[in-house]
């Protein structure tokens, strides 16, 4: 934790004592804030959860260049909140509507909220807000009856609420959401189209309309069967028709398929009364014979699909039972099952042998791509839009759900992948697009390799989530420069062993530094040798801190230097051990990581001081060889000895005869 | 037709030019005694009376150092004939007078038993003088062995168990960076 406020914190007055339910949103819980800079301007303060990502390119945008009629964020920033100890968070600033919520978080409708509002004010205020989102190249996907205020107290200005604060569609109530994104998981609906935010504006004005939660209290599947028999529009309103010209507009934004649903200038047409009240029908999905499946029978695709999808091991038992191209010749006659794709299906009967293989889910997941082609993946009991496995993942790791994150894993198979983008080419292009993107992040996946994994595919789909490692809990760490930071007061604090080697920690680094896989295996593959990756750890860091320019870190250098203490005693060299000592003392001082690797390269010194140390053992035992040799006692019947002796003899008798013979005859 | 190259080991080369040492002695004595035979005969008989301890040893000796041994009694025995051999190249006629008298006799064998003697002294003394010198080395290689402690520790002479194996990460000399 930061000991200081920072600057924002120092500006925004946050009352965690004041929260404010109608604009708490999953990814984070609203409270009362003041500006101190400018004390009378309405905002509210939206404290992030870490475990939701965040849509930063909206926020953006808006930061920028805001939005009439829509609830705009102001500026964010971390913040030190005391809420249940002191922890770190990211916190936005949103221009706050004083008006209240057409729908309020007890459940009730605001009372100004009136049939004629609805039609005059609510409409063009929620266009108006949703063309302009639409410009700018988004979609807000949270327009919900609980996300839509009165700007304020006296006027009928109506706001949407923020869309930033969580994924696309994450979570939004199955009613609300149009047909196709309903049918994926609540938290896997990806970022869906334009025609999304239209159907969610008509559902939230038939809300509002009957002054009901609508979405409240009803089976999914159930609630599934009637949107598809009957259409969304009857079905979520319990069959009740609303009269007049509000209820052709809701019935043509409701409409489910997407190319019947209102756009803008049909609600503007319907505003200036010239609207053709748009004809809506339930087009090309049913089957030309009923399918018996668990004692029910399909005559819709899209429900055998999501049947076939909720229950996958006996779709496989059903598939792997029939003779599959009559049954697709029978039931699909406008369709021709061609020999390619009959076999990108692959559904073989295996002659009642065996129970379910791994393989059949995937088996399963092809047949419901092709009876639904433009919805989601249905893989092992899950539905996901491939732009919607973000959230997804982000969603199974803040509940530590292991079976999901297995299953995304399992879905990450490139070869089945493309398969189910081919099958479904003509009619969803955007699959195989999604499937391309996904490529190079699903490699990581299966890796159990520190830095990679699920947890590096998980910041690699949300590079705008913080690190999630439980060992990070109160400190928000959104980048690199912000993790080695949030070290450097970890290490001021307490301990930071095996800090490295947290798998989060690892991916988080991986997934927003580049090239720092390698340097992640080395540091696993010290991970049973505390000298060494106390050593390989202050070079990471040493390295991160020189990448991202940081300033001096004393307490991380010192818990490094600390940390370094084994490494430099198990130097054998007494010189070099006092000499790097010193050094260690030295850099200590100055907070510089790097220099505690460039001018004293440990890993370097250990290595020569162990060849060195190698050495100088073998120049021992030479030592303590040649001295035993010396020591025994040297006899003239030595070898040596006797060669040596003769040899010497032999001198000195040579050097006699030439003195006698240089005497005898050149001297006489 | 490739040349055939030599493959005989060094080993075996040394032996083979101690060998040729041993040879070298020999026909050189032989050379010049029939050298001296061709100047003088009759120094060339006293040559041959002379030398004659040498002569029997190198037609008798067995053994390692055969050829040192030899050396030591023949250079001896050639420094104890050659003053004799002097007056015989400039007095031929006194071969018999000086091949005869049992002190020059003595003289040229006696010189041969100091060959001799060298043979048995010598490495009595090269034992004594290698003894002292392998206590000065004892000394030095002390010096050095207390060095290497002082500046690696009692590790490098393995008296800890940690010290005994190089670490295995520095095994194959892997770099940092690497």
């Amino acid at each position: 934790m930061p000991s200081n406020q920072s600057a924002f914190g120092e500006r925004y007055d946050i009352d965690t004592s004041a929260p404010l339910p109608e604009f708490t949103t999953l990814g984070g819980d609203a409270f009362k804030a003041t500006d101190k800079e400018r004390p009378g301007k309405d905002i509210y303060a939206l404290v992030h959860h870490p475990s939701i990502p965040l849509r930063n390119d909206v926020y953006k945008t808006l930061k920028s260049r805001p939005i009439a009629n829509l609830v705009n964020p102001i500026d964010r920033g971390l913040v030190n909140l005391d809420s249940k100890g002191i922890k770190q968070r990211l916190v936005t600033i949103f221009e706050r509507p004083t008006g209240g919520a057409l729908f309020g978080p007890d459940g009730k409708v605001n009372p100004r909220v009136n049939t004629n509002k609805l039609r005059q004010s609510v409409v063009l205020s929620a266009l108006k807000a949703i063309a302009a989102v639409h410009k700018r190249g988004f979609t807000h996907r949270r327009i919900l009856p609980s996300n839509m205020f009165f700007a304020t107290s006296d006027g009928d200005e109506v706001l949407l609420g923020e869309c930033y604060s969580e994924p696309a569609g994450f979570k939004v109530p199955f009613a609300l959401e149009p047909l196709k994104l309903a049918i994926a998981d609540e938290s896997s609906r990806g970022e869906g189209g334009i025609e999304a935010d239209f159907y969610q504006l008509g559902a939230a004005l038939q809300s509002l309309y009957f002054g009901e939660q609508l979405w409240r209290g009803r089976d999914r599947n159930s609630v599934l069967m009637a949107r598809v028999n009957q259409g969304s529009y009857w079905a979520i309103s319990g069959g009740r028709e609303i009269p007049g010209a509000l209820g052709n507009l809701i019935r043509g934004l409701m409409a489910d398929e997407e190319d019947e649903r209102w756009s803008a200038e049909d609600v503007l047409d319907w505003f200036e009364g010239v609207g053709k009240p748009k004809r809506t029908s339930m087009k090309a999905w049913s089957m030309n014979r009923p399918t018996n499946f668990k004692s029910i029978a399909y005559v819709d695709r899209r429900l055998l699909a999501d049947a076939f999808a909720r229950d996958p091991r006996e779709a496989a038992v059903f598939l792997k039972g029939i003779d599959f191209p009559a049954w697709v010749q029978l039931s699909f006659r406008d369709e021709i099952l061609t020999e390619r794709l009959e076999a990108l299906l692959n559904v073989k009967s295996d002659g009642g042998l065996g129970g379910v293989r791994p393989d059949d889910y995937k088996m399963v997941a092809r047949v419901c791509m092709f009876l639904h082609p433009t919805g989601p993946v249905h893989f092992r009991g899950h539905s996901f839009f491939l732009d919607g496995l973000a959230a997804t993942l982000a969603d199974a790791f803040a509940r530590d759900d292991r079976d999901l994150i297995g299953v995304i894993l399992d879905l990450f198979d490139e070869k089945f992948l493309n398969s189910l983008a081919e099958i479904c080419t003509d009619r969803n292009t955007q699959l195989l697009t999604q499937v391309r993107a996904l490529r190079p992040i699903m490699i990581h996946g299966a890796s159990k390799q520190l830095g990679r994994g699920m947890e590096r595919v998980l910041y690699a789909l949300n590079p705008i989530l913080p690190c999630v490692s439980q060992k990070f809990t109160n400190v928000w760490i959104g980048s690199i420069k912000q993790m080695m930071r949030a070290l450097d007061r970890m290490a001021e604090n307490g301990s930071m062993k095996n800090v490295l080697l947290d798998r989060h920690l690892a991916a988080f680094c991986s997934a927003h530094g580049s090239d720092l896989e390698r340097d992640f295996s080395k540091i696993a593959a010290a991970q049973n040798d505390p000298a060494r990756l106390n050593s390989i750890g202050a070079e990471f860091l040493g390295m991160l801190q020189r990448r991202f320019k940081l300033e001096p870190l004393h307490s991380l250098t010192e818990k490094l230097v600390d940390g370094l203490g084994p490494s430099i005693k198990a130097l054998k060299n007494k010189k070099r051990r006092e000499r790097v000592t010193a050094l260690l003392e030295k850099v200590k001082k100055g907070g510089d990581i790097h220099k505690l690797t460039t001018e004293l390269n440990i890993s370097r010194i250990q290595v020569e001081d162990a060849r060195e140390f190698s050495q100088a053992r073998t120049a021992v035992q030479k030592l303590d060889r040649e001295r035993a040799k010396l020591s025994r006692k040297i006899l003239p019947t030595d070898v040596d000895a006797r060669a040596k002796g003769l040899s010497w003899g032999r001198w000195l008798a040579f050097f006699v005869s030439v003195f006698i013979g240089f005497m005898t005859f050149v001297s006489a | 037709m490739a040349k055939k190259k030599d493959v005989t080991p060094m080993r075996m080369r040394r032996r083979m030019n101690r060998r040729q040492e041993v040879s070298m002695f020999g026909p050189l004595l032989f050379a010049s005694l029939i050298g001296l035979a061709i100047f003088s005969p009759s120094g060339a008989g006293l040559a041959l009376i002379g030398l004659a301890p040498t002569i029997v040893l190198g037609l008798t000796a067995k053994g390692p150092n055969k050829s040192e041994r030899t050396q030591c009694v023949g250079f001896m025995n050639i420094a104890g004939t050659m003053p004799f051999l002097a007056q015989v190249i400039a007095r031929p006629n006194d071969l018999m007078f000086v091949a005869t008298n049992p002190i020059n006799l003595a003289t040229m064998y006696g010189a041969g038993a100091v060959g001799y003697a060298l043979v048995y002294v010598g490495p009595m003394v090269a034992a004594m003088v290698m003894q002292s010198m392998a206590q000065e080395r004892i000394k030095n290689i002390n010096q050095q062995k207390q060095a290497l402690i002082e500046l690696w520790g009692p590790e490098v002479i393995g008296d800890k168990d940690g010290g005994e194996e190089e670490p295995a990460w520095a095994k194959g000399g892997r770099h940092p960076g690497a």
